[in-house]
C-alpha cells in the first residue's frame, strides 16, 4: 500500500540567522514549521529551510512580516 | 615573607588585579557553558539541518541575540563574532580606509589601533593624532579642530583607556565625526561590561570589544557591531554555511559576510554566559567596581613616592588605576608584589606606547591595577598594605 504524498511549502532564507529567527518567530506564534535541509530546487542561500503545511502559509507570512523577516525563496514539494 | 601583610595575602591565593588584560576568575556558568559547548553542542552551527547542528545553531543564535541585547544593538544581525577585538578593529580599519584618505585618531590608542594605522600610513593614508591631556582624556574640541581641517574618512577612538581607565567623550566624538561626514570607529575593549553601553544610542559606525575582558567570557572571542549601511570589505572570505555555496564571492548578508569559517561555538556560548551574569548583576557590579577603584586611587595616592596616573577619583573611569613610583621601577614593584604576595598586576607599556608617551611614562612604564567582579575590598586593602611594605623596603 503506497503512502499518500503530503504537500508542503518550503521557505528558504539568505542566512542561518534569518532561518533561525524565522523558526523562533513561527514557533512563538504556534505555526507548525519544521527545519529541513534546503532542497536543491529551492535555490536558497542558506542550507536550512523551513517546511510547513500549505494551509499555514498565509499565517506564516504574516508572522514573518511582523518580525521583519522575508523568506528569500519558496517552493512546494511532495513528501512521499 | 615577613610582616602582617604576608598573612593577609598568603601564597596560594592569588590576588588578581589584572582584569584589564583579561578577567579572571570567570563568573559561575562560564566554565559550564564551555563544557556543554564541547560535550553537548558538538556539531557545526549553520552547517547542516540535522538536529544536533540545529541545536548548536540555535544556541549560537540565542547567544548573538543575548549579546546584542546587552549592548543595545537593535538588530542582532549587525553584531558579528570575531576572534578578538583586535581582529574586529583590523577588519574595520583595513576594510574601510583606502590610500589617499585621512584618518583622525588619538594619542591614547592601543596597538590594536595604532599598528593597523601605522600599516595604513605606509600605504598612503594620512594619520592625524589628537593628543589627550596629561590624564589621558580627550578634549572634543581638539578632535573637532583636527577633523574639520581637511576631508576625513574616519575618526578612530577608544571608548576607555586601557592604561589610565579614562572614559573618553565618545558620544561627542561620534557626533563630530558624523557632522563632518566621517566614519566613527570606536574601540570598546575596556568599556564593555564596565560601562552601561547602548550602541544604538551611541550611533558609531563600528564598535568593537573583547569577549574575555569586561564581558567575562573566554579568550578567543570578540564582538563587532556595524551600523546598518556601513559595509567595510571583509578581511577573510570562505565558507559561511549560507550565501549559495556555488557563488564565488563572499555573501553580502550579515552576519555571514564577516564570519567566514567555522564559528567558535565554545567561545560564543561562554561569552553569552558571561553576559548573562552581567545582565543580572551588572549594575551592582559597576557600583562595586567604582568603590574599589576609588579605594585604589585614594590608597595608592597616599603612599610615599607614588603618582597615580589618569583621571581623579571623581572623574569618569573604568576600574583601571596605573601608578609610577619616584624611585622604584615599575617592573620591580610588579615582580615583588607577585613573588612575595601573589598579587598579580601588570607592569610595562600595556601594548599602548602612544598612551604612555602622552602620559610621560614611555621610558618607565607603569604598574597597572585593575579590579574585576571577584575582587574584594580585602584584596584591595591587602594590595595597598603590600605595596606600602615594598615601598618602605625598596625606596
Amino acid at each position: 500500500m503506497s503512502r499518500v504524498p503530503q504537500r508542503y511549502v518550503v521557505f528558504g532564507f539568505s542566512t542561518t540567522h534569518d532561518a533561525l529567527d524565522a523558526e523562533a518567530a513561527l514557533g512563538s506564534a504556534g505555526v507548525r514549521a519544521v527545519p529541513v535541509p534546503a532542497p536543491a530546487a529551492l535555490s536558497a542561500k542558506c542550507g536550512i529551510a523551513l517546511r510547513l503545511p500549505p494551509d499555514e502559509e498565509r499565517r506564516a507570512r504574516s508572522v514573518l512580516a511582523a518580525a521583519g523577516i522575508a523568506p528569500s525563496a519558496r517552493i512546494e514539494i511532495d513528501d512521499v | 615573607m615577613t610582616g602582617p601583610h604576608a598573612r593577609r595575602a598568603p601564597r596560594g591565593r592569588t590576588i588578581y588585579l589584572d582584569n584589564a588584560a583579561t578577567s579572571w576568575p570567570k563568573p559561575p556558568g562560564v566554565a559550564d557553558a564551555l563544557c556543554s559547548a564541547v560535550s553537548e553542542f558538538g556539531a557545526n552551527p549553520g552547517r547542516g539541518a540535522y538536529r544536533l547542528a540545529l541545536e548548536t545553531g540555535r544556541a549560537v543564535h540565542a547567544a548573538r541575540h543575548a549579546v546584542a541585547s546587552f549592548l543595545g544593538v537593535a538588530d542582532a544581525k549587525d553584531l558579528v563574532f570575531q576572534p578578538s577585538c583586535t581582529y574586529a578593529l583590523n577588519l574595520v580599519l583595513f576594510g574601510s580606509i583606502a590610500p589617499g584618505q585621512r584618518v583622525v585618531t588619538t594619542s591614547m590608542e592601543h596597538n590594536a589601533v595604532a599598528r593597523p594605522l601605522a600599516m595604513l600610513k605606509d600605504r598612503g593614508v594620512e594619520v592625524v593624532v589628537v593628543r589627550a591631556d596629561s590624564a589621558g582624556v580627550l578634549d572634543p574640541e581638539d578632535v573637532e579642530r583636527a577633523v574639520s581641517a581637511a576631508p576625513t574618512r574616519a575618526v578612530v577612538c577608544q571608548h576607555a583607556s586601557n592604561v589610565t581607565g579614562a572614559v573618553q567623550p565618545v558620544a561627542d566624538i561620534v557626533d563630530i565625526a558624523h557632522a563632518h561626514g566621517a566614519l566613527a570607529i570606536i574601540d570598546g575593549a575596556q568599556a564593555a561590561g564596565h560601562l552601561a553601553v547602548d550602541l544604538t544610542a551611541l550611533g558609531a559606525d563600528a564598535w568593537a570589544c573583547s569577549g574575555h575582558k569586561g564581558l567575562l567570557g573566554p579568550a578567543g572571542i570578540g564582538v563587532l557591531h556595524l551600523a546598518p549601511g556601513f559595509e567595510p570589505t571583509e578581511l577573510v572570505a570562505g565558507g559561511t554555511g549560507s550565501g549559495a555555496s556555488e557563488e564565488p564571492l563572499q555573501p553580502r548578508e550579515r552576519p555571514d559576510r564577516y564570519e567566514a569559517g567555522t564559528l567558535n561555538t565554545p567561545g560564543i556560548l561562554g561569552l553569552a554566559a558571561g553576559v548573562g551574569w552581567l545582565a543580572e548583576h551588572g549594575e551592582e557590579q559597576r557600583a562595586r567596581e567604582a568603590r574599589l577603584t576609588r579605594m585604589l586611587v585614594e590608597g595608592l595616592a597616599a603612599l610615599p613616592g607614588v603618582r597615580v596616573l589618569g583621571p581623579g577619583a571623581d572623574e569618569p573611569r573604568v576600574p583601571i588605576v596605573p601608578i609610577v613610583h619616584a624611585s622604584i621601577p615599575a617592573d620591580r614593584l610588579a615582580y615583588e608584589l607577585d613573588a612575595r604576595y601573589s598579587i598579580a598586576v601588570r607592569a610595562g607599556l600595556h601594548c599602548a606606547p602612544w598612551a604612555h608617551r602622552t602620559l610621560g611614562t614611555l621610558e618607565t612604564g607603569a604598574v597597572r591595577f585593575s579590579v574585576g567582579h571577584a575582587t574584594t575590598e580585602q584584596d584591595v586593602a591587602d594590595a595597598l598594605d603590600a605595596l606600602a611594605v615594598l615601598i618602605g623596603e625598596l625606596a
